[in-house]
């Protein structure tokens, strides 16, 4: 019997542990960790290499020296599988999409690194590590999570690598005075913001239930939009945290159907978003507008939630129909036989990200011979100063804390089983 | 059968034998007074939202008993924990799905509707068509998980094949995701059981809906714990099953196959899985290759709460397990996403005080 007894505890265990946000979780790492600049220069190239090496290549962290057969690396790494997958794999192709527009440095061939870090912290900082050991990677264009990212800084941050996420949202990235890090994302303190001016402004909301799926993005966002709303003169009348990945929240439904809300702002992915749309009218939350972020927004949604869906409303970066998103998403579609932001909200701007990335590579590559040098920290500089780079989703302007976002989000709404802009 | 496991001094003995109650006693006393200061005291919720946290509770609660019965049968026979039984589950969810989804694009125009799909043409068939669908993929699953995993080690030790049961668990998984991909499915319904579909019932001057599918569900469930416990009790099958259990040497020496009721064991446990597969497909509407996992922990659970090896504590322990973790949280007054820790502490409170589970029997000394 002690046997079966130690055995339950084993699964209850695994069981709590299995519950924990497995993917978009972060353990953040400690600030004091991140700079540690040893003086790398010293160790790497200018004094082993003395033929031609241009003078730049004398400054800290040194070139990435590309050989006349090799290609430059630009690196991307999120969750390429389990239940968050779509976002890695709808990322990396739209980057694939701006190599092949941008791809091209002084005659040298650019190529992704893609790379699957499971969107955790340790994934993260596994990935760094690999990919910082390729001499021929220059530049990342991500993660994807803020959990994985805030971990793999400090290891970019040694190695002069400088970083452009697409999708990491949380607001203490930035606040770390990391010189590497950069984001063309905008936060979830801005977005939770507008939100919640939002809901109570516009949509003249003034009883707000929240729910969260307890990660830092989902519940970070939350709590923005909780400070906001309430400094705005609103009632915040529930703050209820549901356990990522199951299929059934019923319960925590009917304890925010009880308090009365007139919306439900939501925290979180749609994996979890979908299961409370749907479950919505069972526990009597029917005519309560469901408003979630930048994290439900996507086609796939749509499909998930089917007639359930009309009236959600999300938040967005992505401009409606310009010239150049038409002409992006055509391409998208032609490659890939899915439409551009079926699978996640992040496919334009990790387009960008690459592009505007590949424009700093060239503003620094040096060729001499037929090898190309990329000096490590003119090019770390060189993405940090980045201004007006005209993307497709907007304009990347970067502050010195590495905001890069010029542009503010923007809600849509399902109307007929698609996403509109809301007025 | 009876016999002290350990000759221990007398006196440690009387304490523990003290501890046990008393420490049982304390929790439970604990409990109440929580349950009396959230539901007498504070008075957060209305009866209408308890009442939906129990249909929430008692839904779930069929489908972990049903799944709990699998874990039960075959411990009672071969003493291992079958690990890999959520993921059969998961392959009867998908099966169910995949009908669905074969039958939506089949037309059945009707002069009314032209553009009308089988599934909603007649969809009192389709639900039964995906149902034996379901239970056919699990019930072979759970056939071959035996034959090809678990019969080469009956002779081994029993720890090798648990190790061999979280393997077939976790290849079973890729397997899924590698052949349907990572991504959620939405289950559509037909039109009949539409998930947002059902009865109002007033309670306290709030309307509570009763959702068809729920109500569908929690029948479903169960009718087919009835029927298996008919067949365990009054068959030939049941009874061979049940001499197994008891003494699987002396059971082949009265003429018992051991291997054919080994088989038809899994069989059956993969049956039940199969249906609460549909069934939670049908009823949470989302798939996937983890779909099985959770539950199936949560249904070990409940079978061990409810004493492994017997069939009414199965059904028990699933329906307690469901009801906990609705309305735990609520009554103890803490957050939703600690209803896992309720569960568990309740658990290990009945280990307590019942080491055999609620209604577990005194084991003897081959089963432990």
């Amino acid at each position: 019997m002690k046997r079966i007894a130690l055995f339950v505890l084993l699964v209850a265990a695994l069981t709590l542990a299995a519950c924990a946000p497995a993917a978009p979780a972060a353990t953040e790492v400690p600030a004091a960790e991140a700079p540690a600049v040893e003086a790398p220069a010293a160790t790497e190239a200018p004094a082993e290499e003395p033929a031609g090496e241009p003078e730049a290549c004398a400054a800290e962290f040194g070139c990435a020296v590309i050989a006349k057969d090799q290609t430059v690396k630009v690196g991307y790494s999120g969750p390429m599988t389990g239940d968050y997958s779509q976002f890695g794999v709808d990322m990396s192709s739209a980057m694939k999409l701006a190599v092949a527009d941008f791809g091209d440095v002084q005659g040298f061939k650019v190529e992704m690194a893609i790379e699957d870090d499971g969107g955790g912290a340790e994934g993260g900082a596994a990935v760094a590590n690999k990919l910082v050991s390729d001499p021929t990677f220059v530049a990342m264009a991500g993660h994807a999570f803020s959990g994985a990212t805030a971990a793999a800084m400090p290891i970019y941050e040694q190695a002069g690598v400088p970083m452009m996420s697409p999708s990491a949202t949380n607001p203490d990235l930035t606040t770390k005075g990391s010189a590497v890090f950069n984001r063309n994302a905008f936060t979830d303190t801005e977005q939770g913001k507008g939100a919640a001016k939002y809901l109570f402004e516009t949509l003249g909301v003034k009883k707000l239930a929240f729910m969260h799926d307890g990660t830092d993005y989902g519940q970070g966002l939350a709590k923005v939009v909780e400070e906001t709303f309430v400094g705005l003169g609103g009632e915040s009348v529930a703050f209820e945290a549901v356990t990522p990945g199951e299929s059934d929240y019923s319960a925590p439904l009917a304890a925010v159907a009880a308090k009365k809300p007139e919306a439900l702002y939501f925290g979180g992915y749609n994996a979890e978003a979908a299961v409370i749309v749907n479950q919505m009218a069972q526990a009597g939350l029917t005519g309560v507008t469901f408003f979630g972020g930048d994290g439900i927004y996507g086609k796939d949604f749509l499909s998930k939630v089917g007639d359930n869906g009309e009236g959600v409303y999300a938040a967005t970066l992505v401009p409606p129909g310009t010239d150049s998103i038409v002409k992006f998403n055509a391409a998208y579609l032609a490659a890939y036989g899915t439409e551009a932001g079926v699978l996640s909200a992040y496919t334009w701007n990790s387009y960008d990200a690459v592009g505007a990335l590949i424009q700093a590579i060239n503003s620094v590559a040096i060729v001499q011979g037929d090898t190309l040098y990329i000096p490590r920290g003119a090019l770390v500089e060189a993405v940090r100063m980045m201004k007006d780079y005209q993307g497709i989703a907007g304009v990347i302007t970067c502050q010195e804390t590495g905001e890069c976002n010029a542009s503010g989000p923007v809600f849509y709404i399902i109307k007929d089983g698609n996403w509109v802009a809301a007025e | 059968m009876n016999k002290p496991t350990s000759p221990s001094a007398p006196g440690k003995l009387r304490l523990d034998q003290y501890l046990r109650p008393s420490a049982g006693i304390l929790a439970g006393l604990f409990l109440l007074w929580r349950l009396y200061t959230a539901l007498i005291v504070e008075q957060q919720f209305g009866a209408d939202t308890w009442v939906r946290f129990a249909l929430s509770g008692l839904i779930l609660g069929g489908m972990y008993a049903l799944i709990a019965i699998g874990y039960t049968l075959v411990y009672g026979i071969m003493f291992m924990i079958n690990f890999a039984h959520g993921e059969v589950m998961m392959l009867g969810a998908f099966g169910g799905f995949f009908t669905f989804e074969v039958l939506r694009f089949i037309p059945a125009p009707t002069p009314a509707i032209p553009d009308l799909n089988f599934l909603d043409a007649h969809p009192i068939f389709s639900i039964i068509l995906a149902f034996a669908v379901g239970i056919s993929v699990s019930a072979t699953a759970g056939y071959f998980l035996e034959k090809i995993a678990y019969r080469p080690l009956r002779k081994a030790p029993r720890l090798i094949l648990l190790i061999t049961a979280i393997g077939a668990s976790i290849f079973l998984q890729n397997l899924a995701m590698l052949l349907f991909g990572p991504q959620r499915k939405n289950v559509v319904n037909p039109e009949l059981l539409d998930r947002g579909a059902g009865w109002t019932v007033m309670v306290s001057g709030s309307p509570v809906l009763i959702s068809y599918t729920g109500i569908f569900s929690l029948i479903l469930s169960a009718v087919l714990m009835i029927a298996l416990y008919i067949l365990v009790q009054r068959t030939k099958l049941g009874r061979a099953m049940r001499a197994v259990a008891s003494d699987k040497n002396t059971a082949s020496l009265m003429g018992v196959d051991v291997d054919s009721v080994i088989s038809k064991t899994f069989i059956i446990s993969g049956a039940l899985a199969g249906a609460a597969g549909v069934m939670w497909g049908i009823h949470m509407g989302l798939v996937n290759h983890y779909t099985g996992f959770l539950p199936g922990i949560k249904a070990f659970t409940a079978a061990v709460m409810g004493g492994i090896g017997n069939i009414p504590g199965a059904m028990l322990g699933g329906m307690l397990l469901g009801v906990i973790e609705a309305i735990g949280p609520a009554a103890l007054g803490i957050d939703f996403q600690l209803k896992d820790v309720i569960a568990f502490s309740i658990l290990v409170l009945v280990l307590i005080v019942r080491p055999s589970g609620i209604l577990g029997e005194k084991l003897s000394e081959e089963k432990l």
